[in-house]
C-alpha cells in the first residue's frame, strides 16, 4: 500500500520536462565544469535523467525534482570523468602539506565570474573537481572524499592547491 | 602560526575540529594582521560565484526531453498489454519490450529504407544512401560490437547485480561512441537507432529490476539487435547519389 501511494506520489512525465526545461542548462553546466568534456557532460546528464526517471519512486516530495536531478548528474560526471581518466584518480600518497605563504592578493571582485571559469582550466582535474564540488556545489569534504573513493586529506589537499592556484590566477588575469 | 590553508577551511566551516575553529576564533579576535588576511581571502573566494552558465546546445534539449519520452512510453503500454493473454506472465516487461520495439522499429525503418538529406554548402540537397554515408570500417566495427553485445547479454545472470549495471554501463558507453562516430559520418539515422537502445539498456542497469522484467528485455534487445546485424550483413555497398 506505501509502495502504491509512493508510486503515485513520483514525479511525473511533465514534471521531467518541466525541470529539463527549466535546469537541465545548470546541469549540463555543473557537468561541462567537472568534465571538460562536451561529450561527457552531455552522457552524464543523459545518465542522471535515466537513472531519475528509473528511480523516480524514491523521490521525497520534501526536495526539490531538479536538485535531485543535478546532484545525481554530478555523480554521473564524476564517474565519467574518472572511467575516462582514471590515473588521475589515483590515491595521492605523496601529497604533503605546503605551508608555505601565499599572496595575499586582494582586489575587487568584479567581473570575475568569467575570469574563475578560465581559471578553472589552469587546475589540474582533481583540483579542479574537489574545488567545483566544494565551492559552487558546497559539497561536504566528507562526501567528496567518500564519491572520489579518496581520504578527506588528499581532498583538503587538492582543495588547498586549487585555492591558492585561483588566488595567484585571478590576480594575473585581472592585472591583463 | 595559522597559515592560509587553515583559513580555507574555516572560511568553509568544514574540515576543522570544534577546537581547531575555536583556536581560528580567538586568533582572529586577537590578531590584526590574521584578520586582515582572512579578510582579504573571504573577500576573494565569496567573489568566486558560479560562473555564467552557458546553454545547452538546443539538439541536447531535445535528446534529454526524448529519453524521457521513451522511457515513459516503455512503461506506459504496460497495462493495456497485461490484458492480452499469452503475454501476461510477463507483465509490465513485455508492455515495455513492445514499445521499445515501437521506438526501435522506426528507427531501424529509417534506417534501412530512409535516406539521409544532408544539406551541402552551395544550397543543393545531396541525398545519400545510408550504407554510403558509413564507412566500410564503421559498419564492420558496428557489427562487432553489436555481435559483442548481443553475446554479453545473452551471458548476463538473470539476477539484477552491480556486475550487471556495470556490464550495461560498458555497452551504453560503446554504442555511444559509434552514434557519434555515425554522427560524424553524417549518418543520423544510425545516431538514431542506437540512441533508441539506450533507454532500454538503462532500464536493464537498474538494479531493481525484476528478473521477470530483465529477461523480457533482453530477449526484445536480442531480437532487435540480431535483425540490424542480419540487414547489415545483407546491405551492400552502394555509391552516393545527388538528386
Amino acid at each position: 500500500m506505501v509502495a502504491v501511494l509512493k508510486s503515485l506520489d513520483s514525479p511525473t512525465q511533465a514534471e521531467f520536462h518541466e525541470v529539463i526545461a527549466a535546469r537541465a542548462d545548470r546541469w549540463y553546466a555543473a557537468c561541462l565544469r567537472i568534465t571538460r568534456n562536451p561529450d561527457l557532460a552531455e552522457d552524464a546528464v543523459q545518465d542522471a535523467l535515466l537513472s531519475a526517471w528509473n528511480k523516480r519512486h524514491q523521490f521525497e516530495r520534501s526536495a526539490r525534482l531538479d536538485t535531485w536531478i543535478h546532484r545525481i548528474a554530478v555523480n554521473a560526471a564524476l564517474m565519467l570523468i574518472r572511467k575516462a581518466k582514471p590515473a588521475t584518480w589515483e590515491p595521492l600518497e605523496s601529497d604533503v602539506p605546503d605551508d608555505t605563504p601565499t599572496p595575499d592578493v586582494v582586489h575587487a571582485v568584479d567581473a570575475l565570474n568569467t575570469d574563475l571559469a578560465e581559471a578553472l582550466n589552469q587546475l589540474t582535474d582533481i583540483e579542479r573537481v574537489c574545488f567545483v564540488l566544494k565551492h559552487l556545489e558546497q559539497w561536504r569534504l566528507k562526501e567528496i572524499a567518500q564519491e572520489l573513493d579518496t581520504t578527506v586529506g588528499t581532498i583538503k589537499q587538492a582543495l588547498f592547491r586549487a585555492v591558492r592556484k585561483l588566488r595567484v590566477s585571478m590576480a594575473d588575469l585581472r592585472s591583463e | 602560526m595559522i597559515n592560509n590553508d587553515t583559513l580555507t577551511l574555516y572560511y568553509y566551516n568544514d574540515g576543522l575540529t570544534d577546537d581547531e575553529r575555536n583556536h581560528v576564533e580567538s586568533a582572529l579576535r586577537s590578531d590584526t594582521n590574521l584578520a586582515a588576511r582572512y579578510g582579504a581571502l573571504s573577500r576573494q573566494l565569496s567573489g568566486w560565484n558560479d560562473p555564467e552558465t552557458p546553454a545547452a546546445p538546443p539538439h541536447l534539449l531535445a535528446r534529454w526531453h526524448d529519453s524521457i519520452d521513451r522511457a515513459a512510453q516503455s512503461e506506459n503500454n504496460a497495462p493495456e498489454i497485461e490484458k492480452t493473454g499469452p503475454f501476461q506472465f510477463f507483465s509490465f516487461a513485455w508492455g515495455g519490450a513492445l514499445a521499445a520495439t515501437l521506438a526501435l522499429g522506426v528507427a531501424l525503418g529509417m534506417f534501412f529504407s530512409g535516406n539521409d538529406v544532408i544539406p551541402i554548402p552551395d544550397g543543393i540537397p545531396v541525398e545519400v544512401t545510408q550504407s554510403t554515408a558509413v564507412p566500410a570500417s564503421f559498419t564492420r566495427g558496428l557489427q562487432v560490437h553489436l555481435r559483442e553485445s548481443q553475446w554479453e547479454l545473452a551471458s548476463l545472470p538473470a539476477e539484477a547485480s552491480t556486475d550487471n549495471a556495470q556490464l550495461l554501463m560498458q555497452i551504453i558507453e560503446q554504442n555511444r561512441m559509434f552514434e557519434r562516430a555515425a554522427k560524424q559520418n553524417n549518418s543520423p539515422n544510425v545516431a538514431r537507432l542506437l540512441r533508441a537502445f539506450e533507454p532500454i539498456l538503462m532500464r536493464l542497469a537498474n538494479e531493481d529490476i525484476a528478473p521477470e522484467d530483465a529477461e523480457a528485455l533482453r530477449a526484445q534487445l536480442a531480437f532487435e539487435l540480431n535483425v540490424m546485424l542480419t540487414k547489415l550483413a545483407r546491405d551492400p555497398s552502394k555509391e552516393a547519389h545527388t538528386t
